[in-house]
């Protein structure tokens, strides 16, 4: 079995086209006066949260690859490195990804990492980069441990994460409507992730394709774009603070804070951590599934199309 | 990638593309056209809490509701809005009007430009929230 492996730090390569396709972006809409929006504190709010994202992968990155070696070590399957293993690598991965990326919306624990992907309230290629710092924490490495065990070697699967990375960063933009029906239907795209991005109770909770949005209309999770309602980026409670510090930790300090208030059973403590988003034990918030109800509820005309309940 | 080339490439990346943001005009904050506007707003962060009175700030940055919970505030936020509760707010003046500190770690401070008049009003009416 191969121990050392190396593939290219593909992500350190791409971070000069990330900045020349952001430039080309922000002329673009300040020239055509169309596409999408900027705001000086909000894209240097992302860019310094993708920025301490790679930090962060620098200085806790040992963790997860220490993780996928000892796994390595006691695999007794080893796939190789065709190019054939590689593309079934990043498939998988990929869908992977998709449950990663739909527990980070349905349990609070994991949602506290991804939430400040989220807490923009524009939609453009610096929101890409805004990007977890605290990602080890949620210890979803986990979910990568079956690939490793059916003998794709750590750093494939890591070059594949790469690659679905910066996939997903180019699908951050308003400047691109809608692509050819063929690629729409296979491929995760601009209208595809805007949704995903939404706070609109039909875009709730949808979409959490990274590079094949085929895994959303298998597992049902799929909502269209679209034409008659616009959407509206953000969290269902915008953040009121730009300090990164704040924006990558906020909902951790919100756990703890509800995780240790008095007078709560030990199930409910747990519940703050893990239950979806939104649980309370008095019900005095809501989850998505309550919004999404009660939209459904409150407003009739909304039912034609997907993301609402009773469709 | 060498990692202090890595660095260099983020930290002029970063401070590049601020400076044009910045250049382009693109910093201004939002304005609420009229109370109608800060009423949307309000609703849309808190779509179950209709408003009953608006009080718009002079500068159109801000503006202050009455709710069924106790007052809130809805301001600008960037270019967009954002709105709390005022529950459990600590209203102090300082030489540009008044500092709201909420007890929510993802709006801890809002600094409101309000003259003399207004931030004496302005305190009044957050005066239940403390």
């Amino acid at each position: 079995m191969s121990a050392d492996m190396s593939y290219p730090d593909v992500v350190s390569w791409a971070v000069p086209v990330f900045i020349a396709l952001i430039l080309i972006e922000l002329v673009w809409i300040v020239t055509q006066r169309r596409g999408g929006r900027y705001e000086t504190r909000d894209a240097l709010t992302s860019l310094v949260m993708g920025a301490g994202n790679v930090a962060s992968g620098i200085v806790l990155g040992f963790v997860a690859y220490g993780f996928f070696m000892a796994l390595w070590a006691i695999t007794p399957l080893d796939l190789g490195t065709s190019v054939w293993v590689v593309a079934l690598c990043f498939v998988l991965d990929d869908l992977r990804y998709y449950w990663v990326h739909r527990f980070g919306h349905r349990i609070r624990w994991v949602w506290a990492s991804h939430v400040n992907h989220h807490s923009s309230q524009h939609y453009n290629l610096t929101t890409a980069l805004r990007q977890t710092w605290t990602g080890t924490f949620t210890f979803m490495m986990v979910v990568r441990a079956p690939l490793i065990l059916l003998g794709f070697h750590p750093a494939m699967v890591l070059f594949c994460g790469g690659l679905n990375l910066i996939y997903q960063f180019w699908i951050h933009t308003e400047a691109i409507g809608r692509l050819p029906r063929w690629f729409e239907a296979v491929m995760n795209t601009p209208s595809h992730h805007r949704v995903h991005h939404g706070r609109n109770p039909r875009y709730l909770d949808a979409n959490y394709a990274g590079v094949f949005i085929v895994w959303d209309r298998l597992f049902g999770t799929f909502v269209p774009e679209c034409d008659d309602e616009r959407v509206d980026y953000g969290l269902v409670r915008n953040l009121g603070t730009f300090n990164p510090i704040r924006v990558a930790f906020h909902e951790w300090v919100a756990i703890f804070r509800d995780v240790t208030q008095p007078g709560l059973t030990a199930r409910q403590r747990l519940m703050y951590a893990v239950a979806p988003p939104g649980w309370s034990h008095d019900g005095s918030r809501e989850t998505s599934d309550m919004i999404k109800a009660r939209h459904a509820t409150g407003t009739p005309n909304s039912h034609a199309g997907a993301g609402i309940p009773g469709e | 990638m060498p990692l202090e080339v890595l660095i260099a490439l983020v930290v002029c990346g970063i401070a590049g593309i601020a400076i044009l943001t910045h250049l382009f005009g693109l910093s201004s904050r939002s304005v609420f056209e009229d109370e109608a506007a800060a009423r949307a707003a309000w609703l849309r962060e808190f779509p179950q809490l209709s408003p009953g009175e608006v009080t718009l700030a002079t500068d159109r940055h801000a503006a202050l509701v009455t709710t069924r919970k106790g007052p809130g505030l809805v301001w600008s936020f960037g270019a967009d809005t954002t709105a709390r509760l005022l529950t459990g707010a600590r209203v102090s003046r300082d030489a540009r009007g008044l500092v709201i500190r909420l007890p929510d770690y993802s709006a801890p401070r809002i600094r409101l430009s309000l003259d003399d008049d207004e931030a004496a009003r302005w305190t009044t009416l957050t005066g239940d929230a403390a």
